[in-house]
């Protein structure tokens, strides 16, 4: 490979440093996930799978092997194919990878994992209603399903809450962002977010940072930390995208920034030049870009990078585009654009963080897309909701899962639900996009900002 | 708001520059409407494979890091024939298996096969380079990408940006459309088309082979939407599977607009979408505070009904009655 | 070809072919059987495990769009190639009218009684149709290709209007939740009440396929026959050209939007994306592939087509990669079939041109034609359907390029 990966291999053989050590550091090097984990399985295997299995979730809550009880079946819905494939698909052997370190049991029951794709080729894999509706009602029309997995676009998830809701079956998402669906917000619909509890009684929850927070956090570090004093927003026209971009553009005027334009932009050009002349003669400190990486966003910051280098312009994106993807499409543009992301960077992870994101990436062959941890956390959460209860009841799994307190997640940090079924305790950082010691762009660990 | 005359410049720039490409795809659309009255649909994936073939001929090449101006020119040439080359053998056998087939069938038969044609090209492309978008490999320098004629060369003290890119964009289409024009109406094959245009029974009794002209117009449509998808991957730096579609349906409402059929027309057409383009995705504004890049697929799409509606020949339509 | 076949047949009787066959008595049997089979199917779904009913849902609306396209496309040949505007305007109507959320609920400018499913169907029906008048009214005088060419742009501008017009329609947010049809005895029409909702989209299929025949047998649907037969023989016969296509048009058009609005309802969402282009190519491609005119056809088409899309591209993948382990293929194993639908996709379209350009089952016309004794005007019909290319260079003959 290179003379440093040798080196680090040299290391581990000599027993210098330990295996967690060695796929962090062999990462950071920018080591394919194969090359790490080829080099693995020379040196000899230990039991890493243990130690991650153990230290995620609520570690009171112990896991109940067997399956005496029968099967439960746990439905997960969202697009795997076509533009999502790379999202979609890590997600899913996230979860069950998840599901395997618990011996693909729980509360005395055998865990059957039926991942379900909502996604259509007449939208390049994207999620199409019909489909996510189809797949809510295939879950809850199946006796031994519990929870419903997902979804992954927030608009999805406005179809099968209610669905949910009146089967009084448990659902909770890895990606869903939208405010809107849980809590009540200035920039929320009438009725939301009450009208996708028809019952009244909360069956949802998320194991991610809405976007309410993220957005206002970055816009706070873009403030404080980037001295912005005017910023032009940017959004893909999604639920998503514009809905983050609209906090972040909300908190700014909040904090009496001047906000040059707020416009959506056509997934679907093939150039933004003349918009980004108009942006560029706008004069803006920062440029805010609120999308998901299939959405264009590479070739709006290479537009972009060609009028506003990154010395004088900051740009500052989501989590949307916190995927190798995004680099790929830009290329020597993504240099020096911010990322925020709620938790580490797969690579920045140390403990069964690290040895996740080494695992997936045997299993994946690359590294695992940012998300794929949530997957993990979600399906663990799962999982000890079912240990506790040891029934095969939907209502009272719903009960357990809503309750989840001192979560340990994949990223670090210890959370409970609050009652709308939000992390109360959210974890949020922001990242650039450095070239690391090989010269190849990463995104890399810049400051966890917020709580 | 008060009227920004640089501003303006630059969008002029940019639509022209735009237009420019949209033009050459449009010129396949109405090359082939001309002689055999067919959208066809495929068109823009033509335009979409040639752009991936130019990728992979230029990664076949592996050109280093620091090339000099004549290595650059020499791959970009033989990566835009190759392009070419494939973009126009692909177009013409796509008539040959296809469409010749359905020459005499119900008029609604071909359309349909074009847009089954166009979804397996899309296939096609995601198996061949993924479904995201994609960086074109490694060509022309950051440093090259961004020179500006105006300051850079000329030394003019001006806020105006006029790449060198710019200018090589101009400069590959021009001579493109100046010998598509010389080759449809100063050579016999022109001719020939021409006639066939006008009236394909009359010609056939006049001894022209049909079948290999409406060849020639399908050959001459994929080179130009060939060499367009080397130019287009190259000037936006990006290259997606969809890319066709967008690029195919403007390029077509510009074939529309300058008057289906019409050669001139086509480039004419071209032009004005590209300046509504750029007007619309940042000009506008100035006056219209709540305009946005968002409404510009709108307005165009507009300009395309509001043509059909009042003037379905087209801008330039007159010019060639013989064609409807 | 087709000129010669118009030559051939231009001594026939006017009688159309399927009119002289008697309707015999195994034809009602099948029809029973068919219908049994269709009523029967939630059951059989459940009791096979085959979880069909959530797919059968969304190919159940292909199949009403498919017979609304049907009439514009195959009966009175006018190529629409932005039908999925319509059925937008239609989902969009009752988004608007019984949505709480809906800037004109808020407003209180809806009657409560026009925020009930029903009434707002109704008035979906008639707004589309509106809208189809409206478009259809300036460009219908115009050849063939340039409606569609037409049609193709609104189909781009509508989703993109309602997409941007964020202060009317929410934008990107989109609009739910959308009032479901009352509860009728035991059939409540809620988002889990699947079955109730396929029995209500089969019972409307088959009454719209009753008005629909009904309609092609009356005045109108003669007169559609005859203008895209030969426009100009139509005109001097006293026919409306202009009213008798609009009529098709504004029909297609309220098709597609009663169509919109139960889809609306029955998945509770309305967003600007779910009406692209693609839906309209689909739709198309329905109607091409069960037959050109014939609305058993069409429907036969969207079953067939949304199949695929919805059901089989799903349940081959897992398969498939089991083989591919067996048989030691990696790119099989790892290999999804969802990938491959745009080529099947359009590979179906080709070759079904290629082929069997008539589609699967061609209308009746088009079987009495392929018998040779069958000699009378449909067999130029069949020859010359949808070659509008051939009415317009006749009627640019005559009317000296006046269209041009």
């Amino acid at each position: 490979m290179n003379i440093r990966f040798e080196h680090l291999l040299g290391q581990l053989e000599r027993g210098a440093i330990d295996r967690r050590t060695f796929i962090v550091r062999a990462i950071a090097l920018g080591v394919t996930g194969s090359a790490v984990a080829s080099a693995l399985s020379r040196v000899g295997r230990a039991s890493a799978q243990d130690e991650s299995a153990a230290s995620i979730g609520n570690p009171e809550i112990p896991h109940v092997e067997g399956t005496e009880k029968g099967v439960i079946k746990i439905y997960s819905s969202w697009p795997s194919t076509g533009s999502m494939e790379g999202i979609g698909v890590d997600a899913l052997e996230a979860a069950r990878l998840a599901f395997a370190d618990f011996g693909n049991m729980a509360g005395g029951f055998a865990i059957e994992y039926v991942p379900l794709d909502s996604g259509i080729a007449a939208n390049n894999g994207g999620w199409d209603p019909g489909v996510e509706s189809a797949n809510a009602n295939q879950a809850i029309a199946d006796p031994d399903a519990m929870v419903y997995m997902g979804t992954y676009n927030s608009g999805a998830a406005k179809i099968s809450i209610p669905i949910m809701n009146e089967a009084g079956m448990a659902m909770i998402s890895f990606a869903n962002t939208y405010t809107g669906l849980t809590k009540e917000f200035p920039g929320n619909e009438a009725g939301e977010p009450e009208q996708y509890y028809p019952t009244g009684e909360r069956n949802y929850s998320r194991v991610i940072a809405a976007d309410d927070i993220q957005g206002a956090l970055g816009a706070q570090w873009a403030v404080e930390t980037k001295g912005v004093e005017s910023a032009y927003i940017l959004d893909d026209q999604s639920l998503y995208g514009h809905g983050v971009a609209q906090v972040f553009n909300d908190t700014l005027l909040e904090m009496g920034v001047e906000v040059l334009g707020f416009e959506g932009y056509d997934p679907r050009a093939p150039d933004y030049q003349a918009l980004m002349t108009k942006i560029a003669d706008a004069g803006p400190d920062l440029v805010y870009v609120g999308a998901t990486v299939e959405n264009n966003p590479s070739k709006v910051l290479l537009d972009m990078r060609s009028l506003m280098p990154a010395d004088e312009v900051v740009f500052l994106g989501p989590d949307g585009l916190f995927t190798q993807a995004f680099i790929d499409g830009a290329g020597e543009a993504a240099e020096g654009a911010f990322l925020t992301f709620a938790g580490l960077p797969p690579g920045e992870l140390a403990g069964p963080g690290a040895d996740f994101n080494a695992r997936m990436t045997e299993i994946l062959g690359h590294t695992p897309d940012a998300y794929s941890t949530y997957s993990y956390d979600s399906a663990v959460a799962v999982i000890q909701a079912i240990d506790q209860v040891g029934e095969k009841d939907r209502a009272k799994i719903l009960d357990a899962l809503m309750a989840t307190k001192d979560f340990t997640s994949l990223v670090g940090k210890t959370w409970s639900f609050t009652e709308t079924g939000d992390i109360d305790n959210p974890s949020m950082s922001v990242n650039e996009i450095v070239p690391n010691d090989e010269g190849e762009l990463t995104i890399t660990f810049v400051e966890a900002i917020g709580s | 708001m008060e009227f920004n005359g640089t501003l303006f410049a630059q969008y002029l720039i940019l639509g022209v520059t735009n237009g420019a490409l949209i033009a050459l795809i449009a010129l396949g659309y109405t090359l082939v409407y001309g002689i055999v009255e067919l959208i066809n649909f495929a068109h823009g994936e033509v335009f979409m494979m040639g752009a991936f073939l130019s990728l992979s001929a230029v990664s076949a090449f592996g050109l280093v890091s620091g090339a000099g101006w004549a290595q650059i020119a020499l791959v970009s040439l033989v990566a835009m024939l190759a392009a070419m080359l494939f973009s126009g053998a692909l177009n013409w056998s796509i008539d040959r298996v296809v469409y010749r087939r359905l020459r005499s069938a119900p008029r609604l038969a071909p359309l349909i096969a074009a847009i089954g044609i166009s979804f397996i090209l899309q296939g096609i492309g995601i198996y061949w380079k993924g479904s995201t978008t994609i960086l074109p490999p490694n060509l022309i320098p950051t440093d090259i990408r961004s020179v500006n004629i105006l300051t850079d060369w000329l030394g003019l003290e001006t806020r105006i940006r006029f790449r060198a890119l710019d200018l090589a964009v101009i400069l590959l289409t021009v001579p493109l459309l100046i010998a598509l024009s010389w080759l449809v109406y100063r050579t016999r094959t022109g001719k020939a088309m021409r006639a066939v245009a006008q009236d394909r029974g009359a010609a056939a009794l006049m001894g022209i082979d049909v079948n290999r002209t409406i060849a020639t117009a399908f050959l001459v449509g994929g080179i130009l939407a060939g060499a367009a998808g080397f130019i287009v991957a190259y000037y936006t730096n990006t290259a997606r599977f969809q890319m066709g579609f967008r690029y195919g349906l403007f390029a077509f409402t510009a074939a529309v607009l300058g008057g289906i059929g019409n050669l001139n027309g086509a480039v004419l057409g071209g032009l004005i979408i590209g300046l509504v383009w750029s007007m619309s995705d940042g000009f506008l504004q100035t006056y219209i505070p709540w305009w946005g890049a968002q409404w510009t697929p709108l307005i165009i799409f507009g300009v395309l009904v509001l043509v059909m509606v009042f003037k379905p020949t087209g801008l330039l339509g007159e010019a060639v009655p013989e064609k409807v | 070809m087709a000129n010669l076949a118009r030559v051939r047949s231009a001594g026939g009787s006017s009688q159309p072919a399927y009119a002289a066959t008697p309707r015999s008595r195994r034809d009602i049997v099948i029809f029973v059987a068919i219908l049994i089979f269709l009523l029967a199917f939630p059951f059989i779904d459940q009791s096979l495990g085959l979880r069909l009913m959530g797919a059968l849902l969304p190919i159940g609306i292909y199949a009403l769009l498919a017979m609304g396209l049907n009439i514009v496309v195959g009966y009175a040949g006018l190529l629409d190639l932005g039908y999925a505007a319509f059925f937008a305007i239609g989902a969009y109507t009752v988004g608007f009218l019984t949505s709480p959320g809906s800037v004109f609920v808020q407003a209180g400018w809806i009657p409560p009684f026009f925020q009930q499913f029903w009434p707002a169907l109704v008035i979906a029906f008639v707004v589309a149709a509106i809208f189809g008048v409206f478009l259809g009214a300036p460009t219908l005088r115009l050849r063939g290709d340039y409606l569609a060419i037409v049609t193709l742009g609104f189909g781009e501008i509508v989703p993109n209007f309602f997409l941007n017009a964020v202060p009317l329609t929410g934008g990107t947010r989109g609009i739910n939740p959308i009032a479901k049809p009352p509860t009728l005895g035991p059939f409540d029409f809620g988002q889990t009440a699947q079955r109730n909702w396929y029995w209500l989209i089969l019972a409307i299929g088959l009454f719209s396929i009753f008005i629909i025949l009904r309609l092609y047998d009356s005045r109108l649907g003669r007169s559609w026959q005859a203008v895209r037969e030969d426009e100009l023989a139509a005109a001097s016969m006293g026919i409306n050209l202009t009213r008798t296509k609009l009529w098709a048009f504004a029909l297609g058009a309220s098709f597609s939007g009663f169509a919109g609005s139960l889809f609306s309802s029955a998945f509770q969402y309305v967003h600007p994306s779910q009406f692209e282009f693609t839906l309209s190519i689909l739709i198309l491609s329905a109607v091409i592939l069960g037959g050109i005119g014939n609305v058993f056809g069409a429907v036969i088409g969207a079953v067939l087509i949304g199949s695929f899309d919805r059901i089989l591209a799903e349940r081959l993948t897992g398969p498939l990669n089991a083989f591919g382990e067996q048989i030691g293929s990696d790119w099989l194993a790892s290999h999804n079939v969802g990938e491959d639908r745009y080529v099947v996709f359009g590979l179906a379209l080709v070759l079904m041109m290629l082929l069997r350009p008539g589609g699967l089952f061609p209308s009746k016309q088009r079987s009495a034609e392929l018998q040779p004794d069958a000699e009378d005007i449909s067999v130029q019909e069949q020859q010359d359907l949808f070659d509008v290319r051939q009415h317009d260079d006749e009627v640019s003959d005559v009317r000296g390029g006046q269209v041009a």
